[in-house]
């Protein structure tokens, strides 16, 4: 990092930019920010959000979809050219939009509006937190049957695509990052549930055994997704194609 | 040769014409006699017509001989033999000599014969040589002119072929007639050709002035329809005859045909482009103003959250309910759009339905009414897209306050592990649905008969459905029952929150 911040975890304030082009959602934003303890700086527009970042990059930033001029595709897309910055985009359009899927491309997360702040707040933690996580950009070659390609939210099982959720593949980045070490339910949680306030275990376990259901090639035998019972989960590599 | 007529052995009750290959018998039933051709081959006919013509001269010498001299006694009979043995010497000779002669006439027949038999079962380059400068050389010549031209028509054939064969299917029709003109050109040796996607009438016929460029044209029309017109230029050397002529009409058939399914496929792919157009500018506008009622009602609520937050307020309470009410609404319409353009995604992840329940109760705002939860659901998950579920939550949750008179709601989560569904079944204790109503309710833009209109979108029960439909699930209006009003029931997947 420029500005020489020790990140998330260390001592300083997370640093976030929002942009956005309604002055008084910037205010109400930045001030909710500010309260839990975040260093905020605003932009009005994409151009004034890229000469900010000339100055000094932020942790993360928030991007409103719709702007005049720069809309907060383009923004986003030309962030991520000139470093990998976190981008949660903030935006009218929900999960159901065929845009949708462009954004999942340029930014990490996105939540609707009106957002509700624990919620937004919940993501951005979590967002900032994967941080931590070095999961390459590139695909995981895992086996002759599978390979995961996170960043796309996609495995390709037996030479086919299959779409994953963004909590399935927030669980296989918290496992790919540990790669053959067991990660715990806990931590799976915490990755996968961050703004969900009753999730348990038992939301592991399901979305696990769905996870090997498209992702293994037979459930039942798992070679990549390993149950460490009572503890949390494996993920390795196979080296033998199945069958042999 | 078996040319005489010839009874059929055997069978002769048979009827004539019964077997083709037997020869024809002459009829006992009918009378009537049937003949085949005596049929001499052309070889034998000459024979016989030089022994003919060379032995009857003698004949008739011998004859008048014979007359002249036959009162004249026994010096006959010596004159008898000489003339005797000279008729012998003569019908050899003739006969020798016409069967050389019509040896050497009839081979060049054979040899055409052979050839043309050549031709015709398609070997085209094998040329007939027949030397000298008499008529069978002659007939050899134009022979082997048309076997020339016949590989020369074929060899054109095969490249006009090549030529369709080369041309681009579902490409615009201009690019397809500028396609086919070089094609053209290339298969028929123009100079130039052009094919003019225009009324013929329009362009003038050329005149073919000796020595110059030979022009060629063909209309190009399909379906009654008249589509345009090639015209070219062969070389002033080139002969242009009517099967040339008919091969590039041939052409031109094949190119029209190719011009209009062009044509057909390109309105429909224009058609297409601006459905696609049209529906983008469409979804664009609503994102658009979906975004410009969402942005304010985000500080309406931030701000209300806020203020809240510093002194407690019922009324902020309130601006924060009906901001969220006018936000579901904009989701809704951007929903109705989705679901009539077939464009829902559920995104399927893994919750606990109750909390949901409870947690959509407490944001409607409804604190007068009384509410009761009854989860039986424990031990297994919904599996749906939350956000669609949640709309579909608040709807039910909404109307049941709203049309159930604020009478208490009652919600009960259960879980048929026989068809792996979860059922969230939410009653009020109002009037109930009216019969009438009971069908009419699902429907777009339909509130029941009770209802006043400026009330609510009418949209809520069928976006419910539609969204419910869209998770596998289902969204049921229960049967009326005395110890309830409305009852609705959701039901989506379930799985079992067991460790695996």
């Amino acid at each position: 990092m420029l500005h020489g911040g020790p990140g998330p975890y260390g001592v300083t304030a997370p640093r976030i930019l929002i942009v956005d082009d309604d002055p008084n959602l910037l205010v109400i934003l930045a001030e909710q920010l500010k309260a839990d303890g975040y260093e905020v700086q605003t932009a009005r527009d994409g151009e004034e959000a890229l000469r900010r970042l000339a100055q000094s990059w932020p942790d993360l930033l928030i991007i409103d979809m719709l702007m005049p001029r720069m809309d907060g595709l383009t923004l986003a897309r030309e962030v991520k050219a000139r470093a990998d910055l976190p981008i949660i985009v903030l935006s009218a359009i929900d999960t159901a939009d065929s845009k949708a899927d462009l954004l999942e491309e340029v930014a990490e997360d996105y939540v609707t509006k009106p957002y509700h702040y624990p919620e937004l707040r919940a993501r951005i933690q979590r967002v900032l937190r994967r941080l931590g996580d070095r999961v390459p950009r590139q695909r995981l070659n895992l086996g002759p049957n599978l390979a995961l390609e996170l960043h796309r939210r996609e495995a390709i099982v037996g030479g086919n695509v299959v779409s994953l959720t963004p909590t399935e593949s927030r669980l296989l980045y918290a496992l790919a990052a540990n790669l053959g070490q067991t990660v715990t339910t806990e931590t799976l949680l915490a990755r996968g549930w961050a703004d969900t306030e009753d999730a348990d275990p038992s939301y592991v376990w399901v979305t696990m055994r769905r996870l090997r259901q498209k992702v293994e090639i037979d459930p039942n035998k798992p070679l990549h997704l390993l149950t460490v019972r009572g503890i949390g989960y494996r993920l390795v590599g196979a080296s033998a194609p199945v069958g042999s | 040769m078996s040319t005489e007529p010839a009874p059929a052995a055997g069978s002769p009750a048979a009827p004539a014409p019964a077997t083709e290959a037997a020869p024809a018998p002459e009829s006992e039933l009918t009378g009537v006699p049937v003949y085949r051709s005596a049929g001499l081959g052309f070889r034998t006919r000459l024979t016989l017509g030089l022994i003919v013509a060379a032995v009857l001269p003698v004949l008739g010498f011998g004859v008048v001989v014979l007359l002249a001299t036959g009162a004249s006694g026994d010096a006959s009979s010596n004159l008898m033999r000489v003339l005797l043995f000279a008729v012998a010497v003569a019908v050899v000779f003739a006969v020798l000599l016409a069967a050389y002669l019509a040896a050497d006439l009839a081979a060049p027949l054979r040899a055409i014969e052979r050839s043309v038999e050549r031709v015709s079962a398609g070997d085209l380059a094998t040329r007939l040589e027949l030397p000298g400068d008499d008529e069978f050389s002659r007939l050899a010549e134009s022979h082997n002119r048309l076997a020339a031209n016949l590989e020369r028509r074929n060899r054109e054939l095969r490249r006009i072929l090549n030529a369709l064969e080369a041309i681009t299917l579902h490409e615009r029709p201009e690019v397809l007639a500028i396609q086919a003109g070089a094609r053209a050109r290339e298969a028929f040796g123009m100079i130039d050709c052009e094919i003019l996607l225009v009324d013929p009438r329009q362009i003038p016929f050329e005149e073919v002035v000796p020595g110059e460029a030979v022009p060629v044209r063909a209309e190009l029309s399909a379906a009654g329809q008249v589509l345009g017109v090639a015209v070219g230029h062969l070389p002033a050397t080139r002969r242009w005859e009517r099967a040339d002529q008919d091969l590039l009409e041939l052409f031109a058939i094949e190119i029209s045909a190719a011009l209009r399914n062009a044509q057909l496929y390109a309105r429909v792919e224009d058609q297409n482009r601006r459905l696609v157009a049209l529906d983008e500018a469409k979804d664009d506008f609503l994102r658009g103003v979906s975004h410009n009622l969402q942005t304010p009602l985000a500080s309406i609520r931030g701000y209300a959250q806020q203020l809240a937050a510093e002194a407690p307020d019922r009324r902020l309470g309130i601006i924060t309910e009906q901001a969220d009410r006018l936000s579901r609404m904009v989701r809704q319409l951007l929903t109705v759009n989705r679901i009539e353009s077939g464009s829902l995604r559920p995104r399927l992840e893994v919750f606990a339905p109750a909390p949901r329940v409870r947690r959509t109760w407490e944001a409607l705002g409804a604190g007068d009414v009384p509410f009761s939860l009854d989860d039986r659901s424990a031990g297994w998950l919904a599996l749906a897209d939350p956000d669609q579920l949640d709309q579909v939550l608040w709807a039910i949750l909404d109307n049941a306050v709203r049309y159930g008179g604020r009478t208490a709601v009652d919600a009960l989560v259960a879980v048929d592990a026989g068809t792996g569904l979860v059922s969230i079944t939410i009653a009020d204790h109002g009037a109930g649905v009216g019969d009438d109503d009971r069908d009419r309710l699902f429907l777009r833009y339909e509130r029941g008969a009770e209802r006043p209109s400026g009330e609510g979108s009418g949209l809520g029960l069928y976006v419910s459905r539609e969204l419910c439909r869209a998770m596998s699930g289902e969204l049921v209006l229960e049967p009326a029952a005395p110890d309830r009003g409305a009852a609705f029931t959701v039901s989506v997947p379930a799985e079992a929150a067991e460790e695996s």
